[in-house]
């Protein structure tokens, strides 16, 4: 069988090399330029000061771990957006979008390897944003979980955010409000799926009893969304590409 | 204008039966009861139940807020129907790129946003009245809202769209996944607790069952005569945008 595969390449293994060739183009992009990575951590940076001034106000008995997960999310929805829209607004303007399409590509492979790259940014921005986050608003507060929900919860949700988000901007781009349209597309969309993360995330935060329970309730939410959405935006990525 | 005649007739018919039900819910309906608590013990008590005027004359309380009832679930029900439709017709569309199913999503989706406006609206009567709030983000009211944006959003995608094939095949991609909200919400109160009634758990007596039955059957008429007319309308005035370019040419 091996020897098989060798020889002649199956239609799995192309679309495997091709997907490979997508999501290395955009990561080769980005090394050269570092423009994503760039604007989007900064923008997370100062959505933190912006929260500095949301909080300014709270005093001192104010706990922030009550409200932080959900302060991350939002951190991590309004970046995302950012992303996600120069991400396919790069694809549109250097007519890559349409050479993709003139070649032999299969349409889901060009979703998936489009939101994985995606996703890699974005999981890149988190990580570089949790310690700044922690740094800034949590110190002295401790955290409660276990240290293997975060990075879980942060791998789910994302998924979810990337996987439509790439969907939805690849829908914006084509319109004359690119930005604003996406907001108004994925804000709503997201929100069952955020309300569940920050959930997850807050049990693992906060800690204490049931937290477990909590936290796996609200994964529960973010996988079943996760299941959902993707499946519809992999059944509808051919229609909005081919339009 | 065969259509537009049955649309008339339906929404006289559909205007008549969502007014005999409202009458039918003053005059014969019993009270309500919503899973375990009655109408009675859920209201606010600024207005007691049985007043008595400075003569001594002593009358029943209308129950205004719970009245609401054979209006505002008729709407809201009809409102997930017809976006049900908006998405199928999208779903057709999708199938066969004909574009009278893309005008059909659309007036769908037009006619559902009414009736989500006009639910919204009552919701928010009903729960000043009953909750003495306007508005709770409660599981269903929270998943209702974002339905609200999700059809809004629609509208603001297809108009920043000039290009007419991409503008009807982003619209119908959109209308099917905002559907998935759709049967979130409905089922939502039966799923998390919620303080939104869930109304057809315990079941109902046959003097509310009827005004309701009556209420939703009009309130569906209504709802197709409004798209008909609509979708009339639409029909006209592509075949005056028709004329008009031939006339330039």
């Amino acid at each position: 069988m091996a020897a098989g595969t060798q020889a002649r390449p199956s239609a799995r293994s192309l679309s495997w090399r091709q997907f490979k060739a997508i999501l290395r183009k955009d990561i080769v992009m980005e090394l050269r330029t570092k423009e994503m990575v760039t604007s989007m951590g900064l923008y997370s940076l100062l959505t933190m000061v912006v929260y500095q001034i949301a909080l300014s106000q709270s005093g001192s008995a104010f706990d922030p771990r009550q409200i932080a997960a959900g302060l991350l999310w939002l951190a991590f929805l309004f970046t995302s957006m950012l992303g996600l829209n120069r991400s396919l607004v790069h694809e549109q303007d250097q007519g890559c979008l349409e050479a993709l399409l003139l070649a032999p590509v299969d349409r889901p492979v060009i979703f998936f390897a489009k939101a994985i790259g995606n996703l890699v940014f974005l999981l890149i921005v988190e990580v570089l944003t949790i310690p700044v986050f922690a740094f800034l608003f949590l110190q002295g507060g401790g955290y409660g979980g276990a240290w293997w929900m975060i990075p879980t919860v942060l791998t789910a949700g994302s998924i979810g955010i990337a996987g439509v988000g790439t969907l939805l901007a690849t829908m914006s781009v084509n319109t004359n409000g690119k930005d604003f349209v996406l907001t108004v597309l994925m804000v709503p969309l997201m929100y069952p799926l955020l309300l569940a993360a920050v959930s997850a995330t807050t049990a693992a935060v906060l800690g204490g009893d049931g937290s477990v329970d909590q936290f796996w309730a609200g994964m529960g939410g973010v996988a079943g969304y996760d299941v959902i959405m993707l499946l519809a935006a992999y059944a509808l990525y051919e229609f909005v590409i081919g339009a | 204008m065969k259509q537009l005649k049955v649309a008339i007739v339906l929404l006289v018919v559909g205007g008549l039966l969502t007014t005999a039900a409202f009458f039918m819910a003053f005059y014969t309906a019993e009270v309500q009861r919503f899973g375990t608590i009655t109408v009675a013990e859920q209201l606010d008590t600024v207005i007691p139940l049985e007043s008595v005027t400075a003569d001594g004359f002593q009358y029943g309380r209308p129950w205004f807020s719970q009245k609401i009832f054979y209006f505002h679930v008729p709407v809201a029900e009809a409102s997930f129907l017809v976006f049900g439709v908006a998405a199928f017709f999208a779903i057709r569309f999708l199938m066969t790129k004909k574009r009278e199913y893309d005008t059909k999503s659309r007036m769908a989706m037009e006619t559902s946003l009414i009736f989500v406006i006009l639910t919204m609206i009552t919701g928010m009567l009903w729960t000043r009245a009953s909750w003495g709030i306007w508005w709770e983000w409660e599981p269903r009211l929270t998943t209702y809202f974002i339905m609200t944006l999700l059809m809004i959003a629609y509208f603001v995608l297809r108009n920043s769209i000039e290009d007419e094939e991409r503008r009807a095949t982003y619209g119908a991609v959109f209308a099917i996944i905002a559907v998935i909200d759709a049967p979130i919400s409905f089922f939502i109160t039966r799923l998390i607790p919620s303080s939104h009634p869930v109304v057809f758990q315990s079941g109902m007596a046959s003097s509310n069952l009827v005004p309701f039955i009556v209420a939703q059957v009009g309130m569906l008429m209504v709802g197709y005569a409004i798209y008909t007319m609509r979708m009339g309308e639409e029909i006209l005035s592509e075949r005056v945008e028709a004329v008009k370019e031939a006339l330039e040419d």
